[in-house]
Order: C-alpha cells, then sequence, then structure tokens
C-alpha cells in the first residue's frame, strides 16, 4: 500500500507543478455542465417521459452519464498512456528494476488518475446538485461502489490497449472504438431503448449500459441495491471475462517485449 | 588469471569459470534479436524471420568487490548483456547467475542485489525534485518511512546533490543528473552496480570526478561489485581491475588492463638512432621481421626516434638490433612501449591479435 500511496504522491506532486492545468481542469468542468443544465432543461418536457425509469429528470440523467463517461475514458485511455509514456522515457525500465511487482508500480501509476477524476466527478455532481439536479446522497457510498465496478469492466480494454502497445507500439482503433461504442449505445446522453431496435444487440454487449443504468437509479432515484442487483450481476460477468483475457494478453505482451527486447525501444 | 584473446570471427575461447566465490557469473550467454525488415521484404516473404546475433556464447565471471569494465563499440552487446543481467532481456540460452540465483529464475531475488544504473537521464522524473525522486524509488525498494528518509538523506549527502533542495531535476546539470541516477541505484544497497556508459554525458572533468567518486566512494566504501560498461579506454584503464573486451557479441579477451598490453603479440619498440637507415628498415619489413615502421622527425639534437613493431617477440628483437648494426645504424636507444590500451582494443577487435592463452 506504501509503494502504491508514494506513486500516487509523486504523480500528484508532478500535476500539482502545473498549476494552470489544474485550474483549468476544475474551470472547464463549471463551462461544460452550465451548457449542458440549461440544454437539459429545455429538453425536460421532451426527454422527462423517456428518462423515467432512471430518474426522471434529463439533467440528472446526463450528469451522470458525463461522470460514467469520463470513467471510462480514464480506465479505458490511461494504461496505455502509461506504458507508452513510460517506455519512451526509460522510466518503465527504471521500475522495473525494483523490486516491486508491475502489477503494482501500474496500479499506483494510474491511481493518482482515477483519484484526480473522483475529485472532478465530485465537484461535477455537486456543481449539478447546486443547479438543481436531485441526488441520492444517502446512496453516495453504493454508487461509488457501482462506479468502482464500470471503471473495473473497463479497466481490461485499457489492460488490452497496453499489450497492443507493448507488441505495436500502438494501440489502434481499441480505445476510440470501445469509448465511441459505449459513448453512442451504452445510454450516456439518452437511454437506451430509444435506439433502434436492431442495435439493442450491440447495446447489450456494452458493460455501460448495464452499470449506468445501476447508478442512475441509486444515484438519482435512491434505490437499493437489491433494485439494481441484476444489472451488477451482469456487470460482473463482464469484469470476470474481460478481466482474464486481458491479463493473459499483457502477461504474454510482457513475456514477448522481455523476449525481443523492446521494453525500452520506442 | 586466465587471459584469452581470439580473433574477430573466431568463436569465444574463454574458459569456463567454475570459481564459486564469484559474484556476477556469465555462462554460454546467447542473445538473438529479430531484425526488422522492409514492407517489401516482409510482403514477399511473410513468414520469413531474420534474427541478429546480439551475444554469442558470452563467459566470464567477476570476483565480489571487482570493478570489471566492459569494453567494446557501440552495439558490441555491452547493453543487452547489461539488460539481461537487470532481469529486463530474457536471453536465447546460457546462464547468468547474482549471486548465485539465476536471473530469469528468480529475477525478483536479483533485482534485489543488483541496481543497474540507467544512464537515461529520461528516466528520472523531471518535475520533481532529487529528494522526491528518491523517495518514490525508495518506497519501490520497501524502505519505509524513517528508514527511507534516513537512506535519501544519506544517499544525497554521498552524491554531492544534498544542497538542491526544491530545485527540480529538469533544472539539473548533466553531471548532478547522472549523480542521482547513482544515487537512486544506490538504495537498496545493491552487491553489484551495473554502470552503463555513465560518463557518456558529462565533460572530460566532470567524467573525471565522477570516477574518482566511483573508485573512492562505491568501490572503496561501499564495497560493491561494479561492472561498467564502456568504450572509454581511459576509463577502463583508471578503474577497472580487469576488463573483457566484447565485439560483436562475443568476447575477445579477459584479464587485467597490463595482463592484456604485456600479453599482445607484436609489441612496439621505440629506437633512436642518429642516422636512420631507410635501407636497412626497408629490407627487414621487406623480410617480414619487422613492421609498421614509422620515422619520426630529428629533433635539435640530431636523434630521430624510429617506431616499430617485432611480432616475433624478445629474441627477434634482438636480431633486429643486430642486423641494423650490421647495416651500420647506430643505435643510442632501444625500448620496449607497450600498446596504448585503447590501440590495443582495436587491434583485438580488428583481429590483428594472434590467439593467446597463458595461465
Amino acid at each position: 500500500m506504501h509503494k502504491l500511496f508514494a506513486l500516487v504522491r509523486a504523480s500528484w506532486l508532478v500535476g500539482a507543478s502545473y498549476r494552470m492545468a489544474i485550474i483549468t481542469s476544475f474551470g472547464s468542468l463549471i463551462v461544460t455542465v452550465v451548457p449542458v443544465f440549461y440544454i437539459a432543461r429545455a429538453m425536460q418536457p421532451m426527454m422527462g417521459k423517456v428518462v423515467q425509469g432512471q430518474g426522471g429528470d434529463f439533467f440528472g440523467f446526463v450528469l451522470v452519464g458525463m461522470v460514467a463517461f469520463m470513467f471510462i475514458g480514464i480506465a479505458v485511455g490511461t494504461l496505455p498512456g502509461i506504458i507508452s509514456g513510460s517506455v519512451s522515457s526509460g522510466t518503465l525500465e527504471a521500475y522495473l528494476t525494483t523490486p516491486s511487482s508491475l502489477p503494482t508500480v501500474l496500479a499506483g501509476l494510474m491511481s493518482y488518475d482515477f483519484l484526480w477524476s473522483f475529485a472532478r466527478a465530485v465537484v461535477l455532481v455537486v456543481t449539478g446538485a447546486v443547479l438543481g439536479a436531485h441526488i441520492a446522497w444517502s446512496k453516495s457510498l453504493l454508487a461509488i461502489g457501482i462506479l468502482a465496478l464500470i471503471v473495473l469492466s473497463y479497466l481490461p480494454f485499457g489492460i488490452l490497449g497496453a499489450s497492443l502497445m507493448l507488441w505495436f507500439r500502438t494501440t489502434g482503433p481499441l480505445p476510440k472504438a470501445v469509448i465511441g461504442l459505449s459513448g453512442f449505445l451504452g445510454g450516456v446522453y439518452y437511454p437506451t431503448h430509444v435506439i433502434p431496435s436492431w442495435l439493442h444487440s450491440v447495446s447489450s454487449a456494452i458493460p455501460l449500459t448495464y452499470g449506468l443504468r445501476a447508478l442512475r437509479r441509486v444515484m438519482l432515484e435512491g434505490k437499493p441495491l437489491s433494485a439494481v442487483a441484476s444489472d451488477l450481476g451482469i456487470l460482473t460477468l463482464f469484469i470476470v471475462g474481460l478481466c482474464t483475457l486481458s491479463v493473459l494478453a499483457f502477461s504474454r505482451a510482457l513475456h514477448d517485449a522481455k523476449r525481443s527486447g523492446s521494453l525500452a525501444q520506442y | 588469471m586466465t587471459v584469452t584473446l581470439t580473433p574477430a570471427g573466431a568463436p569465444a575461447q574463454i574458459s569456463r569459470v567454475s570459481d564459486s566465490a564469484s559474484m556476477v557469473r556469465v555462462d554460454g550467454l546467447t542473445k538473438r534479436f529479430p531484425v526488422r525488415r522492409g514492407w517489401m521484404d516482409t510482403l514477399r516473404h511473410p513468414l520469413a524471420r531474420e534474427e541478429a546475433t546480439a551475444l554469442a556464447g558470452v563467459t566470464f565471471a567477476v570476483e565480489r568487490s571487482e570493478f570489471f569494465g566492459l569494453l567494446g563499440e557501440n552495439g558490441a552487446g555491452k547493453t543487452t548483456l547489461f539488460k539481461i543481467l537487470a532481469s529486463l532481456i530474457m536471453p536465447d540460452a546460457g546462464t547468468v547467475t547474482v549471486n548465485g540465483l539465476d536471473v530469469v529464475k528468480d529475477s525478483a531475488r536479483v533485482r534485489g542485489l543488483l541496481a543497474p544504473v540507467i544512464a537515461d537521464e529520461r528516466s528520472l522524473n523531471w518535475r520533481l525534485s532529487a529528494r522526491e525522486n528518491l523517495r518514490l524509488f525508495a518506497a519501490l525498494h520497501n524502505l519505509r518511512g524513517a528508514t527511507g528518509e534516513r537512506r535519501v538523506s544519506e544517499l544525497m549527502e554521498i552524491t554531492g546533490i544534498a544542497d538542491t533542495g526544491t530545485k527540480m531535476v529538469g533544472q539539473f546539470s548533466s553531471g548532478m543528473k547522472q549523480r542521482l541516477l547513482i544515487a537512486r541505484a544506490l538504495l537498496s544497497h545493491p552487491s553489484v552496480l551495473l554502470l552503463d556508459e555513465p560518463t557518456r554525458s558529462l565533460d572530460p572533468l566532470g567524467a573525471r570526478r565522477f570516477r574518482e567518486f566511483l573508485r573512492d566512494e562505491i568501490v572503496a566504501r561501499q564495497r560493491c561489485t561494479v561492472l561498467i560498461a564502456t568504450h572509454r579506454a581511459e576509463e577502463a584503464l583508471e578503474l577497472c581491475d580487469r576488463i573483457a573486451i566484447l565485439d560483436r557479441g562475443v568476447v575477445r579477451a579477459v584479464g587485467t588492463p597490463n595482463e592484456l598490453a604485456s600479453r599482445i603479440v607484436g609489441e612496439r619498440y621505440h629506437l633512436w638512432t642518429l642516422a636512420p637507415s631507410h635501407a636497412a628498415l626497408a629490407c627487414l619489413v621487406a623480410q617480414g621481421t619487422i613492421n609498421n615502421v614509422v620515422i619520426g622527425e630529428c629533433d635539435e639534437d640530431g636523434w630521430t626516434c624510429v617506431q616499430l613493431e617485432i611480432p616475433g617477440g624478445p629474441r627477434t628483437a634482438s636480431d633486429v638490433i643486430a642486423a641494423l648494426a650490421a647495416e651500420h645504424m647506430p643505435i643510442a636507444s632501444f625500448e620496449r612501449v607497450r600498446l596504448p590500451l585503447a590501440e590495443l582494443i582495436e587491434r583485438i577487435v580488428a583481429g590483428r591479435s594472434a590467439v593467446l592463452a597463458d595461465a
């Protein structure tokens, strides 16, 4: 645990040395959420019924979608970015020469991005609440748990991207395809039942569909765990399957990189 | 001590090392890398696979607290060898042990014993101070709390970067970054330190100071076993107890600098004369008794220095003196000059030396 803390601390110190970036990171949230509020309020008469099963308030619906979408971006993109950056700078090699295991190092390096995103998500949700979104604060812990499951279901795509990075020095279209498909068909800005029926099967193969539905019911309607258990069960199956696949791929990629000596060749 | 020189292209003839007290043992180490092929070649032969040999049966041993140099030109295989030692690359064949631990099977334990100094300054975190860089790696080396903090302060003192305060590493000079890289490597009290061309980005004065630091602090006080890869012969001469000359993945010679220099066949001689006889010298060259003759300029007192090489050793040298005296060439001084290490390496690599084995 102290290793994770040390890595998070170092990342924070680096991040904090870019003061302007910190200010703009939070400033951009306000700039983003205010227009969304006005657009959602204008669309409420039309969308209110459509999102009835997930809170009924279109602004709250989009707000939760934005939070989850921010996290899947981090889950999918961070690890390949870390691998790419640390291979080209030589820091990965430096980390690998310590007795710390690679999963520990990578978890530590990723943790900062997740914690940072969490801080941004809190600002986003609080700003939304101030603007009028109805948030079930009493279910915050459950909501955080569901958010963690959403992240875990997308992390394997990040691990697969990192494997591709080790093999081919590029992730190819994988991260964009995963994020794009999840954004369009996972119910971020509109519920999945409004998309054409022939796309429903694609939508049901996206973890975000289940995670977001559960998250909205808990965060916006204050539903208990039992009400979202089936969605969380499916999400867990995604996690188990995808994690197994991605860990196997990453182990293989790392083995091949050590064989070919490409860990420090960009 | 075994000193073996092999001509270029010949298989390595380094005898197997059986000394169990060795800190690092490399035995028959071989590594090949796939060669990147062009688009057309790949399209024509998609399944073909080309490989380049980086290391071919490398064998040597390094004793405890020894300063061991790996000399060779760029591309000789030094960095590959170090990366295998640091368990960053897996070998194709052969074994490497550090204090008896196999670097492939016991890689985690080996990483606790051995510290490579990654010479790439970019592997440091440039937006952090030296102390913060060291704190991070102290944690990764399982040094917690006060113990870690004490070690960090101690190393900053030893490496002379204690007064850098909160200054970011990006603002450091190359020399300071090198010191920080060394400090980082020493965090875990390593038994073996790997230095890959540590002075390549330092100016001559900085490089000299750095070598002093290595000799006085790392070896004399810390009692580290040090392997240094370099293509600077003067660095090897100044620091190393023994050196191995690596050429295109093959160890051409192992021994102390003096042993290598004194055992090289075809030693160089300086001859001082008042009247160099070109005809006599040309005759000996034609006979193959001497070669590489350089007749210098005449000095103020009328003496001329003739540099020459006599491949046959001291006995032939006396024959040469006799032959020149018979041709009425007055010789005032005749001395054997040891080959500078740089030239020695060049010759070994060029394959101009003969195979020589001497216990």
